[in-house]
């Protein structure tokens, strides 16, 4: 029985999700799969937020214990908290809670600044680098004990990598039907048995409109960037939540928006971070399969897959998520 | 500082912006019409003293193409810079217009990153300056994506975020969009 594609779409992690898929997978019907995709995101959206005292992940930041047992999800995140680090050099630190809440984003944002503004109230660009004491090197997870050990004090902001990191989960639970699509708030994860390609659009950072566009069969694409989570600083300056983890300060570097296309969401998301991260010189090294930067004169260029790469036959998942 | 202090202080520096973008744009005009004026000057100076250059030169090609008749076009010919130099920079903004090679979209980055003076140019041209999507090639199809173009429609299902809409299409997988989260 199979009642064409199924499309779930929803507000989800401050934006929006949508999770896509088609076939019976031998115990679920794709209609059943969607709601349950879903129920899982919200779910999980709870459960990780940062801006809800009584959430998992509050409640592990305010820990006082050294080593701290925690749900299966939660180790995992904690494990691509290292895993980001350890692939961009230090360029993507998820432990930078103190500092982006300093910046200015301690709760959900209400109306966020327009582009032009934000780059008109900008500091002077400078590419980021990593910290000289960073906090995810202090972050360690034993999936097997269930437990994650970092020193009280250093917490761990969900962000982008859960995103990438749910996009992953729900991707291995939904391999089984003919094709699937999770969009979690950008980072997207998509595949399925007939390998049927689904085409993939990239928003431009400027006005919504498609940008660049590609054809996938599976694997993920994440996209990050600084207008859409922008506000006005105390200091009267524009912020972002894009951090450099040598200051600490939001990174402007001359890239507005980087979307990158890697075997796992996890792995996209922060590809996408590096490369923004890095500068317009630099960006390129970090899309290691692809795809697209935007500078701030609105120029961008696209890159193809290099090298050729297919992430279904590759024998061991390259650079995987951390667990999955 | 209070919300309204710092809506004050980007005031303040967007007024400064605004100043400065104005002081730079006239001393540009100032000193294009003095270039300008200068160069006029001195060519209606020499027209009206009697040194035409170009009267000079075409008596003296006259005199050469009378002596040899069949070379006559060679001169004409290499006085066409102007048009070399006009095809060449057709060529550069049609090159830009298709897409940014790394070094121009850094180059343009750079002018944003350097000073805020370069940053209002860089900003200025981003105006025109936004390119096409790039048709690179991907990969073939088993390397699991196709190749790139223009986005037809993106559109409907996949740019609205309405809270939960559900639906379902029975042609092929649906298109995706990646933005920023």
């Amino acid at each position: 029985m199979n009642g064409g594609e199924q499309i779930e779409r929803f507000d989800c992690f401050g934006s929006s999700c949508a999770v896509l898929v088609d076939g019976f997978d031998g115990t679920r019907s794709a209609r059943e799969a969607v709601l349950a995709a879903r129920r899982s995101l919200e779910g999980w959206h709870a459960r990780f937020s940062r801006f809800q005292p009584d959430s998992e992940l509050s409640m592990l930041n305010d820990d006082p214990r050294i080593v701290v047992p925690a749900s299966g999800l939660l180790v995992r995140l904690a494990a691509a908290v290292r895993f980001a680090g350890e692939l961009s050099a230090g360029l993507v630190d998820a432990t930078l809670v103190e500092q982006i809440e300093q910046a200015g984003y301690a709760e959900d944002l209400g109306d966020t600044l327009a582009i032009g503004e934000t780059l008109v109230l900008a500091p002077r660009r400078t590419v980021a680098s990593a910290s000289a004491t960073p906090g995810w090197r202090r972050v360690a997870a034993d999936v097997r004990a269930g437990t994650i050990t970092r020193p009280p004090g250093v917490r761990i902001d969900s962000g982008g990598l859960a995103k990438g990191l749910f996009a992953d989960v729900l991707a291995q639970r939904l391999a089984g039907h003919a094709s699937f699509a999770v969009d979690c708030a950008g980072d997207v994860a998509l595949g399925g048995v007939a390998r049927a390609p689904r085409a993939v659009h990239v928003e431009s950072p400027f006005d919504a409109s498609v940008l660049h566009s590609f054809e996938l069969r599976d694997g993920a694409v994440a996209t990050s960037g600084i207008t859409r989570r922008s506000w006005l600083a105390a200091d009267g300056r524009s912020a972002h939540h894009l951090l450099d983890p040598a200051t600490g300060a939001p990174a402007f570097t001359g890239v507005v928006q980087a979307t990158a296309l890697a075997p796992s969401a996890l792995e996209a998301e922060v590809r996408a971070k590096a490369a923004l991260l890095a500068g317009p010189r630099a960006a390129r090294s970090w899309l290691h399969y692809g795809v697209v930067v935007v500078v701030e004169s609105g120029a961008f260029q696209a890159f193809a897959p290099q090298p050729v790469v297919n992430f279904a036959a590759s024998s061991e998942p390259p650079v995987a998520s951390p667990s999955l | 500082m209070t919300k309204r202090e710092a809506r004050a202080l980007a005031d303040k520096r967007r007024a400064k912006l605004r100043r400065r973008t104005r002081r730079i744009r006239r001393s540009v005009a100032a000193v294009t019409a003095a270039l300008f004026a200068t160069v006029f000057l001195v060519v209606y100076v020499q027209l009206a003293s009697g040194h035409d250059p170009a009267l000079s030169a075409s008596s003296k090609a006259r005199q050469t193409s009378a002596s040899h008749k069949s070379s006559g076009g060679s001169s004409s010919s290499k006085s066409t810079s102007g048009e070399t130099s006009g095809s060449s920079s057709a060529d550069t903004g049609e090159t830009d217009g298709k897409a940014a090679t790394s070094s121009e979209a850094d180059e343009e980055s750079n002018e944003a990153a350097s000073s805020s003076e370069s940053s209002e140019a860089a900003s200025s041209a981003g105006e025109s300056s936004t390119t096409e999507p790039s048709t690179t090639e991907s990969s073939t199809a088993e390397s699991g994506t196709g190749e790139s173009g223009t986005g037809e429609s993106a559109s409907g299902e996949s740019s609205s975020a309405g809270s939960g809409s559900a639906g379902s299409s029975s042609s092929g997988p649906s298109s995706v969009t990646t933005s920023q989260s």
